[in-house]
């Protein structure tokens, strides 16, 4: 058998659909910057078709289309904020969803929101990495890891207090296909629940003030979270997928 | 749980594809002009588009994850996908519910291996499958291609059609053909291999 027959039947799988969880996501990732690949797997879909002629139609609910528009509206809404906000993220959203994606969710550790506890590795990581930036006694950066694994932080946020301004980077996240990095802030005064900060642009990135509505105070007390949502952030208001979390932790402190 | 279309709901209603209109009686020209539409941010075109395509989407995710809710849930998602990436779609590739079907087929697929729902009972599907086809089928693709690909497909040994219907229209894995059949997984994809080598060669006679 040759490659390219392999490479064939990998694309002949995938849309067949027998393929397991990993290797639909390393088919999905690699047609992106595959051509050949892409082109076989369209070739494929074209070949298959007909099947789904024998797909019975089933009429969804009657308010599903409400809730769709609903979805796009919040959509929408966000995107305006942003562009609001700066307007580098009107062209990162025209060119969205074109590809170069990456999945990354299931190598992200899997924390809960409400277990709360950012690891140690997690602030020495923190440290480390921040060291070296030069410190100012009045614009003292806040940050806070969000680690992947037990290596590599997956994003790194700082706050620069007490302007609030926000930076997030993506350390070694990349983004999702069809899934979208949504950050959250938690904090006992705010309630039980966390609350939304926004959806990360295709950057990875956020509006620097993303922040400006929470005071100094409790930002230095709140848990962050990133989550893995459904693109454009969750559908429900509250992360809905896996969530990385850290708390901000001052960059200066030696430990 | 499922109900028509109810037409006070519809923006659209009214126009030449009302919320009634099955994917059927749709051409593919309109499919492609109301994705157009919403490739323009059309919000009309957008519930027109819906209300000619959303059972036969809601039908394919619903076969493959057996589950109301997570099929709401997906399909929210493919419908917001559509409404994002309407501009990517290239009419010269793909027909316009090929195109659709595919991102639901692909989202709800996903969904299943990352939470695998119980299999239902083989026979069944086979079954439900085997009286589907091929009178009752709605004729969405060409008719000529649809033609091809039966008649190719009735050249497979009998399993061997079984599969590629169980993997393309109910989503099972390799893993999931394995089980049924009883048969080593790397059986079942060489059976897949061949199967499919088989068909593309047909096709392309």
């Amino acid at each position: 058998m040759t490659d390219c027959d392999d490479l064939d039947m990998l694309a002949a799988e995938y849309v067949l659909g027998t393929l397991d969880a990993e290797e639909r996501t390393r088919v999905a990732q690699r047609r992106q910057a595959d051509a050949t690949l892409n082109d076989l797997i369209q070739a494929w879909e074209a070949r298959l078709a007909p099947l789904a002629d024998e797909i019975k139609d089933v009429a969804p609910g009657p308010h599903l289309l409400e809730r769709i528009e609903q979805r796009i509206e919040e959509l929408e809404a966000q995107h305006d904020t942003r562009d609001n906000a700066s307007q580098q993220a009107d062209s990162d959203r025209a060119t969205a969803d074109t590809g170069n994606v990456v999945q990354l969710q299931r190598r992200l550790r899997f924390w809960q929101w409400g277990t709360g506890l950012a690891t140690a590795a997690a602030l020495v990581l923190a440290v480390l990495l921040l060291a070296p930036l030069p410190t100012q006694q009045e614009h003292e950066p806040f940050v806070a890891v969000f680690q992947q694994n037990d290596q590599q932080p997956a994003f790194m946020v700082s706050v620069e207090l007490p302007s609030r301004e926000l930076h997030v980077q993506a350390v070694s996240a990349e983004p999702l296909p069809d899934k979208s990095y949504q950050m959250w802030i938690k904090e006992d005064s705010l309630g039980p629940k966390p609350r939304s900060v926004g959806v990360l642009n295709d950057n990875l990135s956020l509006a620097a003030n993303a922040l400006s509505e929470y005071s100094p105070e409790l930002l230095k007390r709140a848990t962050f979270g990133i989550s893995v949502e459904p693109p454009g952030g969750s559908p429900t208001g509250q992360p809905t997928g896996p969530a990385i979390h850290g708390y901000l932790y001052p960059a200066t402190r030696r430990l | 749980m499922h109900h028509a279309s109810d037409p006070a709901s519809d923006p659209a209603a009214g126009t030449s594809t009302g919320p009634d209109a099955m994917p059927g009686a749709i051409t593919r020209e309109q499919l492609e002009a109301l994705l157009q539409g919403v490739a323009d941010q059309d919000r009309q075109a957008f519930a027109r588009l819906y209300e000619a395509t959303a059972a036969k989407l809601y039908g394919a995710v619903l076969r493959i994850l057996k589950h109301e809710q997570r099929t709401d849930d997906v399909v929210q998602e493919v419908y917001v996908t559509i409404w994002q990436k309407a501009e990517q779609f290239d009419a010269l590739k793909a027909s316009p519910i090929t195109w659709m079907v595919t991102i639901a087929r692909n989202r709800a697929i996903d969904e299943l291996r990352r939470r695998p729902t119980a299999r239902h009972e083989p026979a069944d599907i086979l079954d439900q499958t085997a009286s589907d086809t091929p009178s009752a089928r709605e004729r969405l693709e060409g008719e000529e291609d649809a033609q091809r690909l039966y008649t190719c497909l009735e050249e497979l040994e009998g399993r061997r059609q079984d599969m590629v219907r169980l993997a393309y229209l109910e989503g099972w894995s390799r893993a999931d053909l394995a089980e049924h059949f009883e048969q080593p997984v790397n059986t079942v994809k060489t059976w897949l291999h061949r199967a499919l080598k088989q068909l593309k060669g047909c096709l392309a006679s």
